[in-house]
């Protein structure tokens, strides 16, 4: 198993490294004088712009500042500093990485406790009225664009009802609203998700023996059919997890939350290139993580795919 | 006698719920399911898809005649009537320039379609050659396009669009080719795991072994095989990307003003929502009634088109 | 109404209908049959014919939503079956009466352990502790032949033959007093057929269990059973003692299963199989189910009323012609 962790870290390596040369590349290209922009607006000279680009080393060829910045980052997770306001990257994300993963962790937290129970009730009482009620809602939810629930949310909770805030993310409350609007597409898409695993396990051989051994529909349904109808759901879990960790963008932007999305659109909008690629390479670094959490996740819960594994890498020993 | 009898009819009660099971709709049986026919009466059998049909369909007409039919153009500005709310003038009111909402609206659906349409196409076609390619010659092509693809997937998919945006700039075109892009890998996987699938099926071994030549099979065998989850997934690329354009022009990256996109309006009017909240219920709504049309029509093509994929 | 005498297990004019689409199955008519305890009884027929059906009724396992209504009497040592509540049939099933299932490679659960699936079952049933459980369990699977040192495997890592084993010790793990045993060799290799066979008469012989064993195969029940149903179109159409059956087969089905083995004393090119299909199960003929294909068939069989003949003490045909040989 320990072998397969670390055979699974090594094969990130490179798609990482990748990911860090195509987007140092692409960004280069973008039309637009990184210099002039350090500079900020106003008329600058040829003579200042020049010197400007010497100080930001953008004088030397191409390959030598991909190979610099690649090597800074792989070595010392450094991504340099803005372009607008000459801030560290690196610190810049740190601090903001937190409110991005409270945002996240309560998410996923939500989408599972009220998803999974919602998803499984639909799955026995399949046709029934509230199995029915809840398809369409969900139906009806994961059409919804989040920026327009979000904004519905703060009109009902924050300016009519002034229950909760809108803006900004100075204690837990000021995540209430941000995560809602954040789960609720997510949450129906799960709830079908886990309500179709639920129907295709809940026909199988395996649960009629279940119930032929006299156990009550409970255990039958929660310690039989959940388990197994549970494995694929895992992986839908770890993506909306990774991707929520990458940054709920238009939520942080509706809700001025500090996050990684909120950073990534400005420095989009400044054309802050160095952050913005800062920014995309650290999100894909989180999100590979996840992945590879997931996958381990997911052998950890099917024997089948654990001994795989197992076996491989005992065959490698040998 | 009445004893037992009662006795017999109690204890139907146990097993008459399965009667409540959802039937199939009633297809002409002669009608072979996979033909052209069959799809048809199933799709038009399925409320859910009608309705998306007719909305879509009503939404392009009015979205096209907009120009002649509405009493507004949709960029014109009234000061004299700014912020007014629902009336008999301007049906869903104005907008902080006095812009007519109902104009800019109907107007403005032609963007979040001809984005999630067209982008869809391009991945549809880029990535269904690229699966194929991998699915069909293996070996190292097959890997080298597969860990291309890879590279893409270590990005959540808003993320990537995002990126892409930041290189391309802004304006419809480039929204198109921003979310067409991101939505290849998921195409060219669909693809070559339907061709991988298909070749090792028992039929293809059986037309090899009778000698049938090789793109008699690819004609006959594998390509209408592996059509219909791609038909699927265009209809669930086009609603996914239709909501998507909105995202990125609520956040500035996609369609700008003085364009009437969706999202873009949302993101204008937004911070008038305490006292103008129809400014941005209207267009949200019509997204919502767009992506969910899209969503139906999916559904119920899966359902025609895979009978095995319901109950 | 004359009480007959309480039988250990019954089946009274059971009737199963499913629905499927927009028309009706009947997979089960009018099955009437009993056991005492400790009997076996073969129950014999076709794929489709309607055996599991039987089983799967008996235990009330069938899938709620595929089932129209079931009708007639399920009597267990005196106890309608199909009256009880769902706490009372939960404290039946498994315990009282199990099933061994067909299909040995999905029966078993792959995210649990055999020993778990195994133990779970007596725990229930027991009240007791988990340790008593598991011992219970090895006990279980080294009757069945498999040692301790893999009762923590998972089901992925066993064979066929292995798996069936393991589904076997799971039904009897409780010494049920009636078994259900639904094809238990037909998913198995020749080879390992005759020993799980073997290894099902012994169990039964040693815990007194009494048994229905559901096959096609008539070479199994002539090893193992004391009487026998033959079952067609969901209706039995002959029932008897092993002897009445094996030495009387009287109705044209029985007839022709029976001409469709292979003979070992003969030296003949081809085996007689019976022609034609099984008629349709969506439609109630108000004939013989058997007409279309039965070789004696005649006009008066058109206008058979479909009852049972008994032509000697317990053993039952339902073919006018048997009455009239009598």
């Amino acid at each position: 198993m320990v072998r397969y962790v670390v055979k699974r870290l090594l094969i990130m390596i490179p798609t990482l490294l990748a990911v860090g040369i195509i987007m140092f590349t692409l960004m280069n290209f973008v039309p637009g004088d990184p210099a002039q922009l350090a500079l900020g607006s106003g008329v600058h000279s040829e003579a200042e712009i020049e010197a400007k680009r010497v100080a930001l080393g953008l004088d030397r060829p191409f390959v030598v500042r991909l190979g610099e910045y690649v090597t800074k980052v792989f070595t010392r997770f450094d991504f340099g500093k803005s372009l607008i306001d000459g801030t560290e990257i690196k610190w810049e994300l740190m601090k903001r990485f937190p409110h991005t993963a409270k945002i996240a962790i309560f998410s996923i937290i939500l989408t599972v406790v009220v998803g999974l129970p919602l998803g499984i009730y639909t799955a026995v009482h399949a046709n029934s009225l509230g199995d029915r009620v809840s398809l369409l809602v969900t139906l009806l939810f994961d059409c919804m664009p989040s920026f327009w629930t979000a904004l519905i949310l703060v009109l009902l909770f924050s300016l009519k009802l002034k229950l909760l805030p809108s803006s900004g993310a100075k204690s837990l409350v000021y995540f209430i609203l941000p995560t809602i609007a954040n789960s609720l597409g997510g949450l129906a898409g799960f709830t079908r998700q886990v309500r179709a695993s639920m129907l295709e396990v809940v026909k199988s051989d395996y649960v009629t023996t279940a119930r032929s051994k006299g156990l009550s529909e409970r255990d039958v349904i929660y310690g039989h059919a959940l388990p197994n109808a549970l494995i694929p759901i895992l992986t839908v879990i770890g993506m909306r997890f990774g991707s929520m960790l990458g940054g709920a963008t238009i939520i942080e932007v509706v809700f001025s939350i500090p996050g990684i999305g909120q950073y990534l659109v400005n420095s989009i909008n400044n054309r802050d290139y160095n952050a913005c690629t800062g920014g995309i390479i650290f999100i894909a670094f989180t999100f590979a993580l996840i992945m590879l959490l997931t996958d381990l996740l997911y052998a950890f819960a099917d024997p089948r795919i654990k001994a795989q594994y197992v076996s491989s890498s005992k065959k490698k020993v040998k | 006698m009445d004893d037992l009898k009662k006795r017999h009819g109690r204890h139907h009660g146990y097993h008459e719920k399965g009667r409540k099971g959802k039937r199939r709709h009633h297809i002409d049986p002669s009608i072979k399911p996979g033909s052209a026919k069959y799809i048809w009466a199933s799709v038009s059998h399925n409320k859910g898809a009608v309705f998306g049909m007719v909305f879509l369909a009503l939404i392009i007409v009015l979205s096209l005649l907009s120009p002649y039919i509405c009493k507004y153009n949709y960029s014109a500005t009234d000061f004299a009537s700014m912020k007014a709310w629902p009336s008999a003038q301007h049906w869903f009111g104005t907008d902080d320039l006095g812009r007519d909402i109902l104009s800019r609206v109907l107007y403005g659906a032609r963007y979040t379609l001809i984005i999630g349409l067209l982008s869809t196409v391009f991945s549809a076609i880029v990535g269904v050659i690229m699966g194929a390619i991998a699915g069909y010659f293996g070996g190292i092509v097959d890997s080298c396009l597969m860990r291309f693809l890879d590279l893409f997937q270590a990005f959540p998919s808003l993320v990537l669009a995002m990126a892409f945006c930041a290189v391309f700039g802004t304006g419809v075109d480039k929204c198109i080719l921003a979310l067409g892009i991101t939505g290849i890998p998921g195409f060219a996987r669909l693809m070559r795991a339907n061709i991988l699938r298909i070749r090792n099926m028992e039929y293809i071994e059986a037309a090899t072994t009778i000698n049938c030549p090789t793109w008699k099979i690819i004609a006959q065998h594998i390509i209408p095989n592996a059509v219909s989850p791609i038909i699927v997934e265009i209809a669930m690329s086009v609603s996914r990307n239709g909501l998507a354009a909105s995202s990125l022009s609520f956040l500035g990256l996609g369609v700008q003003e003085p364009k009437p996109e969706w999202g873009q309006m949302l993101a204008a009017t937004r911070n008038y929502i305490r006292d103008f909240p129809y400014m941005v219920i209207i267009p949200g709504i019509f997204i919502v009634l767009t992506v969910l049309s899209f969503n139906l029509i999916g559904d119920a093509f899966r359902d025609a088109l895979d009978p095995n994929f319901k109950d | 109404m004359a009480e007959s005498k309480e039988k250990f297990f019954e089946l009274r004019n059971l009737t199963v209908k499913y629905h499927s689409g927009s028309s009706i199955i009947h997979a089960v008519n009018d099955v009437s049959l009993d056991l005492n305890a400790g009997e076996t009884l073969g129950l014999v027929g076709e794929t489709g014919a309607g055996k599991t059906t039987i089983a799967k009724s008996i235990l009330r396992i069938l899938s709620e939503n595929s089932v129209e209504s079931i009708d007639g009497e399920i009597l267990f040592e005196g106890r309608r079956i199909l009256d009880m509540e769902d706490k009372e049939m939960q404290a039946i099933r498994g315990k009282s009466i199990s099933m061994i299932f067909q299909d040995p490679m999905t029966a078993l659960n792959p995210v649990k352990t055999v020993l778990s699936q195994i133990a779970e079952g007596y725990k229930l049933h027991h009240n007791c502790t988990k340790a008593e459980a598991n011992k219970r369990a090895i006990e279980m699977l080294e009757m069945v032949g498999i040692g301790e040192d893999r009762a923590e495997e998972y089901p992925h890592q066993f064979s066929g033959g292995m798996k069936q084993r393991v589904v076997i010790a799971l039904a009897l793990a409780c010494s049920p007093r009636l078994l259900l045993a639904d094809e238990p060799t037909t998913a198995l290799d020749v080879t390992i057929q005759a020993q799980v066979l073997d290894l099902i008469r012994d169990l039964r012989n040693k815990l007194g269990t009494a048994m229905i064993l559901i096959t096609h195969d008539l070479g199994v029940v002539a090893e193992v059973c004391d009487k026998v149903a033959v079952i067609y179109a969901g209706r039995i159409i002959e029932k008897g003692t092993l002897e009445d059956i094996y030495d009387h087969p009287t109705h044209p089905y029985t007839c022709g299963l029976f001409a469709a083995l292979p003979d070992m004393d003969k030296d003949v090119d081809r085996l007689s199989p019976i022609e034609g299909l099984p008629p349709d199960p969506s439609v109630i003929r108000d004939h013989c189910d058997f007409l279309e294909r039965c070789p004696y068939a005649c006009e008066k069989c058109k206008k058979f009323d479909n009852k049972m003949i008994e032509m000697t003490e317990g053993h039952f045909v339902r073919c006018w012609k048997a009455n009239e040989e009598v």
